[in-house]
């Protein structure tokens, strides 16, 4: 693709990916082709098997070298092939994190500061190191309060924060997360996404399958649009937001857009409907119909 | 699920492996050198440590526990060992003999001994504590890890069981009666159960993976084993006390 002299910003490279998991006769992935630039936060969506989670795996190194299966085209992350490479390497590039906060927890610690420590001791780093880095990430995810708490005790929320941690002490400068709001209450998931955005303000380039349209209008740079395995679409959450045929993926656009569609209020500029409040209130405001994201 | 009592004695500061080999040591001691006398010193220094440990009043329901065992034992031994000869005191019919009670009782002792033993180690060590010893003595960390996480997830399993059971119970399920009308009711749930703790398998070991869980790199800890001054003088000790048992049981 485009690369300047050898020279690439892009984070992520992702080529003709296809995936097949075994004994299935269905791609999981079916060609799917983007890139990711250093600090972007990109969403994925697609209704139920569209793929997003089969595609984390794939960022993060688990397919192919935890699942098995037919895999063919090529992912990089962060100029390292995937396919040669090994999950622990790996994980030092791009994290993951998923959805059940409890099957995150190794079950092996008695203490938060503990189990955020688990993925150091494996790959070997000194003593003064991993303290100076789970106490970055006790910070990073405000649960300085729960260092010395057993991690079974605690709220699936923080848990769910713990599970971040754990992972954003390997120090990736990407962290892939799958759905991780999905089982907390509406509480514990605006936590969740606060601490994800701010991760995104420390440059952390940021992947996201995610449900909540909403969420992701407001915080997401790009969104990838998957449906049966294959990409549909991968611009800003305006554009893919906008589309007339969304609902024929499975996908429900955020309420604003809804509202703003029925209305018939589009930004003339861009010929896009509004996907934020805020996008809404400046449409609405004047400023020679214009909007601008804030 | 641990048995670990948190307490600032000095057989806490003990490190871990001393106290595996005390373990040992002491357990085996009253089997090689086959006397009351030999099971009753061990277990005297065993409950002296058990009270310098402070932990002396943990051990008392373990020992309550084995007590049917340890009871029968006796009796049994008392009634029927086929050298018995010496007769010593009658219930009605049956009647008790002087050599199957001291060898009941001598079974008595070194099961009441290895209890004590292993109580020092088991209830004044961190589980945390004593694997990582392990693991830093060449075991594999994977196991280190398999027998860690079986401690924590017990607990957790029952309390699953205890949920289910009274999911069962305001659904007007059965939990109480007999044995099969209680399986019958148990049978539907259980298969969840166990779909999701395969389920559960699978996702905490790519939760394991992405945390370095397989890296050819030597590990490191976060917590350094406390050592003992002392550590290897009483070790040479014990293993001292051992080999020369060993050599007493063979040579007179
Ligand atoms: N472990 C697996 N084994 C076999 N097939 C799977 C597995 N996980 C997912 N799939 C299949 O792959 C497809 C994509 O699933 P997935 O990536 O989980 O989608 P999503 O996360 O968008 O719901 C689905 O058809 C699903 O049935
Ligand atoms: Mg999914």
């Amino acid at each position: 693709m485009l690369s300047c002299g050898g020279f690439s910003y892009e984070k992520i490279i992702v080529e003709n990916l296809k995936y097949k998991y075994p004994d299935t006769d269905q791609l999981a992935l079916n060609d799917v082709s983007f890139e990711v630039e250093e600090g972007e936060v990109i969403g994925i969506v697609g209704q139920n098997s569209a793929g997003k989670s089969s595609l984390c795996l794939a960022l993060t190194g688990l397919i192919p070298h935890f699942f098995n299966g037919a895999y063919g085209g090529k992912v990089l992350i962060d100029g390292i092939e995937v396919k040669t490479s090994t999950i622990t390497d790996l994980s030092q590039k791009a994290g993951l994190v998923f959805d059940n906060p409890f099957t995150q927890m190794t079950a092996s610690k008695y203490t938060v500061y503990d189990e955020i420590a688990f993925g150091l001791e494996n790959i070997g780093v000194s003593r003064e190191e991993m303290i100076e880095r789970v106490d970055w990430s006790l910070k990073m995810m405000g649960i300085e309060n729960i260092k010395d708490k057993n991690p079974f005790d605690l709220s699936g929320g923080q848990m769910q924060r713990v599970a971040i941690a754990s992972v954003i002490a390997m120090r990736p400068e990407i962290l892939v997360l799958d759905e991780p709001t999905s089982q907390l209450d509406p509480q514990a998931s605006e936590e969740v996404f606060r601490v994800i955005q701010q991760l995104s303000q420390e440059g952390i380039t940021i992947v996201i399958a995610e449900h909540k349209m909403e969420k992701l209008a407001s915080f997401t740079d790009r969104i990838l649009l998957l449906y049966e395995g294959k990409q549909i679409d991968f611009d800003t959450p305006q554009k893919v937001f906008s589309r007339d045929d969304l609902h024929d993926y499975g996908v429900v656009p955020p309420i604003f857009t809804t509202y703003c569609k029925a209305m018939g209020m589009k930004n003339k500029k861009t010929n896009t409907y509004p996907v934020t409040l805020a996008e809404v209130s400046s449409l609405l405001g004047g400023e020679n119909n214009e909007w601008n994201k804030s | 699920m641990t048995l670990y009592v948190k307490q600032d004695s000095l057989i806490h500061e003990i490190d871990p492996i001393t106290k595996v080999i005390y373990a040992f040591v002491a357990a085996l001691l009253p089997y090689i050198l086959p006397s009351h006398t030999v099971a009753l010193i061990v277990l005297v220094i065993s409950i002296m440590l058990l009270v310098v440990g402070k932990v002396f009043r943990k051990i008392i329901p373990l020992i309550g526990l084995s007590l049917f065992l340890i009871v029968s034992l006796v009796i049994i031994q008392g009634i029927f060992r086929p050298d018995n000869v010496t007769p010593l005191f009658h219930f009605g019919p049956i009647i008790f003999y002087k050599e199957g009670l001291s060898y009941g009782l001598l079974l008595m002792l070194r099961v009441i001994n290895l209890l004590c033993a292993f109580g020092v180690l088991i209830l004044t060590t961190k589980p945390d504590d004593l694997i990582q010893s392990f693991i830093q003595k060449g075991m594999s960390p994977r196991i280190g890890y398999v027998i860690g996480s079986v401690l924590q997830l017990i607990p957790q399993m029952s309390a699953t069981i205890a949920t289910i059971k009274d999911a069962q119970r305001s659904r007007g399920l059965e939990t109480e009666g007999s044995l099969l009308v209680r399986i019958k009711a148990f049978l539907p749930l259980i298969g969840p159960v166990i779909m999701n703790s395969l389920i559960s398998t699978r996702e905490r070991s790519i939760a394991l993976e992405v945390r370095g869980f397989n890296a050819k790199q030597k590990k490191t800890f976060l917590h350094e084993v406390h050592t003992y001054k002392y550590a290897k003088v009483i070790q040479a000790v014990l293993i001292l006390i051992f080999i020369f048992a060993i050599l007493w049981r063979i040579f007179l």
